[in-house]
């Protein structure tokens, strides 16, 4: 089979480009999206502030939107709550899984008039039978004290026990009687049973 | 005249030009930002840095490009400012009296009801000046009140975070996976919608049972399915008939799986920081997830 | 010879100039086309997916996030870097009129990105990717892609800097700036990525800044080069403007490489804004390109020779305007709200990518080859074949894919309308995008074909003669004493 003939190989024909100019209203288009640009930055750009983030367009609107004040104390325990540490076995909506984690919804161990037994079960955990609310329960429930500080405890179980959602109106937890209890239960390493807890007086 | 080198120059100058604004200023502004400070809380510092096994898991969602059909990211497109009146006092006509007087929008006809059934919302929508200058009227005689601040977006409306995400979201992981796409929904808070690790597992296992109509294709790679010895393994998944293994057999996730799990139930961007300005009551929080 | 014409070297003949081309482009067009067909195949097996999620589940390697990361960088670094490259080094060598320099040294350097590429997708599929967009490739291969680089981009230098025609002109230009940006932004965005990691959310903005450097600015000088070298040559003519070239050029670097940061990102305000303004000042980039071609093509004839190559490069251009216009359609705000985040980006990411620069690129190759191989395509309906396969293909992966993604955007925005039902909506026009994949597909395997068929060709042409040569009855010659 003879070679088959190549295309042609022509210089290729790269005389200049001809020299028409930019047009002018190519100029004035440009011009004119350079200043909608412009516009638009002074609008929405926040000026290079690195805490101005859309859909605020000024560091003073952002800084007027700081409420000072004293934080809601159910805001912080809720944060505590969904760390996660509770939400994992008690659920978001408070109402853990039958059989497995109590509910804290109405829950008769959450809204005692005094909160030491709920401490003690937080701080050192949990474990063996327990009825709550008519329902028996045979778990473990892991303790908190080493990973939780006493300020979390207390805001986790103040807000636990003033949930409106859930119906709990008890009294708040402070800080203070976490760290009574946590000293008080030293010599008690273990996790509490709950009829070890029902000798304890809850305003212990 | 030789103009290589000229357009070499021009060259040089417009990508330096582009390095400068968008590589050496972002690193000055945010590439060294520190942490953050929680604006309701300042004693906490936001983010925490993942743990150990969210980091690792953090390493299987790279390496399975789930930010290909995933984002990590929240809208927002305005911001919704409402003042509840929590409690009237003991002089609620002083109250009204006040209220009307403020030039808050409020009506003398108006102002009677909404001093009952309390806690209730008085102003919605208003601007942070005419919220402010209400909240003022109200503390003169006695009352309390409180302003609301709500981040509203259509992100927002989905239940996929309460804000907006802002750079102090990712500052701790490596690499930081947006993602650019939603075939599946946002992430940027599934440790908030769906904190049980079991769910995320079951999720990974098989997504059309846990998600029915889902796209997503199961990731069995992840777990691995065994003979059962003496007794089950703790961990070991809890099936649906339909998708159960064999009698005899356990599905088990291998150490991928639970620290890709660990990794997802740590993702939660909702804490309020300078740059997204929010308060939310706690009831309102724990919505079911989406 | 005149002695006081000093020129440095002597103009070389075309042939000539082609003959050095040879073992180069054979390297970089080959692999390049090999690449092409294994994103395709790569791209449709993740589309497959969507199908039937349970298709191939059980393999790790082939996830979707895997295989959807490894098609697009084979896409992008198998296929488009390199056909740049043997385009551009075709049209320096015959516009300054001289042989390339060191052409065993850009074979070696198309080699070694080729093995780069292999090594990077690989690592991908293994689960070893960097997880940032369009630079998933593992730092390890990054490496060698840089180096191969390098080694080609400053042959391709030099082989200008030799030129007998020292004008420059238009493509010229074009693709000096081509061979300086990829080095930078390439390296910048691997080395502030893997080697010294920025810390947060500067991550992904060397991520866009690095893709919006390359998928817009890089792309668009190659493939701008090769339009306005090819186009007025196919129609006989020449380029109506170069000072609108220059308008071009000047545009296109300044404005394009400020795009490519999202109207969405978590970022302050002024970031996405400013890149906002960039991409619609880009708007007089596609004008004057428009305007510039336009009048060249006025009055112009193209023979049958090049009718393919010349429909190849004019669908591709017109690919660029509409990717051009998607693109700044994406950043106006109250576009960006609805398609944000939906596969509108995805369907003006693929005709950018495989609509516009891809496609100039197969004309290229289609008109370059014959003339560097000295022998014609074995299959001219081939040719013809690939081109409405590629252009019906490209038009049906993203008119539905960005019909699809509007549609997604406008349900994502209520929130009344649960996500699985968002999802599901999709899927027709996935399905849609799916069969244009198939087309695509099949047109890269008519290529492949075809070279290989001319490769054989050549290669028999060569060795019958040599094979004869050597394999002749030797004739004694008698010796008259």
């Amino acid at each position: 089979m003879s070679q088959p003939t190549p295309p042609s190989t022509a210089p290729a024909a790269e005389s200049p480009a001809r020299g028409a100019a930019v047009p002018i209203w190519l100029i004035v288009v440009t011009v004119m999206l350079f200043y909608l640009g412009a516009l638009y930055f002074d609008e929405h750009g926040g000026w290079f502030s690195e805490k101005v983030y859309g859909p605020y367009t000024s560091f003073q609107q952002v800084a007027d939107l700081q409420i000072s004040g004293a934080p809601n104390p159910l805001e912080l325990g809720l944060r505590v709550y969904n760390k996660p540490t509770c939400v994992s076995c008690h659920q978001a909506s408070g109402q853990g899984a039958a059989g497995q984690f109590p509910s804290l919804v109405g829950s008769e161990w959450v809204q005692e008039a005094e909160p030491g037994r709920i401490i003690r079960a937080v701080l050192n955990g949990l474990q063996g039978p327990i009825t709550v609310k008519n329902q028996q329960f045979n778990n473990a429930m892991v303790p908190w004290g080493g990973v939780l500080s006493d300020d979390e405890i207390a805001s986790v179980l103040t807000y636990v026990r003033q949930n409106p959602e859930w119906g709990n109106h008890a009294s708040a937890v402070t800080a203070a009687r976490v760290k009574a209890v946590r000293e008080k239960i030293k010599s008690h390493p273990g996790a509490f049973t709950a009829d070890e807890l029902l000798k304890i007086p809850a305003a212990d | 005249m030789n103009y290589g080198p000229l357009i070499f120059l021009t060259s040089f100058l417009a990508l330096s030009a582009s390095w400068f604004g968008f590589v050496l200023t972002p690193q000055i502004q945010i590439g060294r930002q520190p942490q953050g400070t929680n604006s309701i809380n300042p004693a906490e510092l936001y983010p925490q840095a993942r743990p150990g096994l969210a980091a690792q898991g953090l390493q299987v969602y790279r390496a399975n490009g789930c930010a290909a059909c995933h984002s990590q990211q929240v809208g927002q497109t305005g911001t919704v400012i409402d003042v509840r009146l929590l409690e009237a006092g003991t002089n609620a006509a002083a109250v009204a009296a006040a209220l009307v007087n403020a030039n808050v929008g409020i009506s003398t006809a108006n102002a009677a009801g909404l001093l009952t059934g309390l806690p209730k919302t008085i102003l919605s929508d208003v601007s942070i000046d005419v919220a402010k200058l209400a909240l003022k009227a109200l503390e003169a005689p006695g009352a309390k009140g409180e302003i609301k601040i709500s981040p509203v977006g259509a992100d927002i409306a989905r239940g996929w975070g309460r804000r907006r995400t802002v750079a102090t979201d990712y500052l701790f992981d490596q690499p930081v996976q947006l993602g650019s796409q939603r075939v599946g929904p946002d992430l940027a808070n599934a440790g908030a919608r769906l904190p049980d690790l079991n769910w995320h597992l079951l999720h990974l296992y098989s997504p059309q049972k846990m998600v029915p109509g889902s796209l997503m294709p199961p990731y069995r790679f992840l777990f691995q399915v065994r003979k059962i010895e003496q007794q089950a393994a703790a961990d070991a998944l809890r099936l649906p008939k339909e998708i159960a293994p064999p009698e005899g057999y356990e599905v088990v996730p291998k150490p991928e799986a639970v620290a890709l799990a660990a990794y997802l139930v740590s993702l939660n961007a909702n804490t309020p920081l300078f740059e997204t300005p929010m308060t939310v009551a706690p009831a309102t929080t724990n919505s079911p997830a989406k | 010879m005149n002695a006081c014409c000093s020129t440095p070297t002597a103009a070389a003949a075309p042939d000539d100039i082609n003959v050095s081309c040879r073992a180069p482009l054979f390297v970089l067009f080959g692999k390049a086309v090999g690449w092409l067909v294994a994103a395709s195949v790569l791209g449709l097996v993740a589309s497959l997916k969507f199908h039937s999620p349970n298709i191939l589940a059980n393999c790790a390697c082939l996830t979707y996030g895997r295989v959807h990361a490894a098609a697009v960088n084979a896409q992008l670094y198998g296929f488009a870097v390199p056909a740049g490259l043997g385009v551009a080094l075709w049209i320096i060598a015959q516009l300054g009129g001289i042989r390339v320099v060191q052409p065993g040294i850009i074979a070696f350097g198309a080699a070694l990105w080729n093995i780069g590429v292999l090594i990077g997708v690989i690592g991908i599929l293994a689960g070893d990717s960097t997880g940032f967009e369009k630079l998933e490739m593992p730092r390890y291969a990054a490496v060698i892609l840089l180096l191969a680089f390098l080694l080609i981009g400053v042959a391709t230098l030099f082989t200008l800097h030799d030129r007998r025609e020292r004008r420059l002109t238009p493509p010229q230009w074009f693709l000096i700036a081509a061979l300086f940006w990829f080095p930078w932004i390439f390296s910048t965005a691997y080395l502030l990525l893997t080697v010294c990691p920025v810390r947060g959310v500067m991550q992904p903005v060397i991520q866009w800044w690095f893709g919006g450097n390359f998928t817009f600015v890089w792309l668009s000088l190659t493939g701008l080069a090769a339009v306005f070298h090819f186009l007025p040559q196919f129609a006989g003519r020449t380029l109506h403007s170069s000072q609108l070239a220059l308008f071009t050029f000047w545009t296109l670097i300044l404005f394009g490489s400020w795009t490519g940061i999202p109207a969405s990102a978590p970022l302050p305000a002024w970031m996405p804004a400013l890149s906002g303004i960039a991409t619609l000042l880009t708007l007089v980039t596609l004008i004057s390109v428009g305007v510039n071609i336009f009048h060249t093509k006025q009055g112009g004839r193209v023979s049958s020779e090049t009718s393919s190559a010349y429909r190849f490069v004019l669908f591709g251009l017109g690919m660029f305007q509409l990717a051009g216009l998607m693109r700044i359609a994406s950043v106006l705000p109250p576009v960006s709200a609805v398609t944000n985040f939906t596969w509108f980006t995805v369907a003006q990411a693929q005709l950018n990518s495989f609509g516009f620069f891809s496609l100039v690129m197969l004309g290229a190759i289609y008109h370059i080859v014959p003339r560097v191989a000295g022998a014609e395509w074995p299959s001219a309906k081939s040719v013809r074949l690939h081109f409405w396969l590629a252009a019906v293909g490209i038009l049906l992966v993203a008119v539905p894919l960005a019909l699809g993604g509007v549609a997604q955007g406008f349900k994502l925005l209520d929130p009344a309308i649960a996500f699985q039902d968002v999802s599901k909506a999709t899927l027709p026009f996935l399905r849609a995008a799916t069969t244009g994949e198939l087309l695509i597909l099949f047109g890269n395997l008519l290529l492949a074909a075809n070279l290989l068929g001319l490769v054989v060709r050549c290669f028999r042409a060569k060795l019958v003669p040599a094979f004869a040569s050597v394999t002749a009855e030797m004739k004694f010659a008698e010796v008259k004493p």
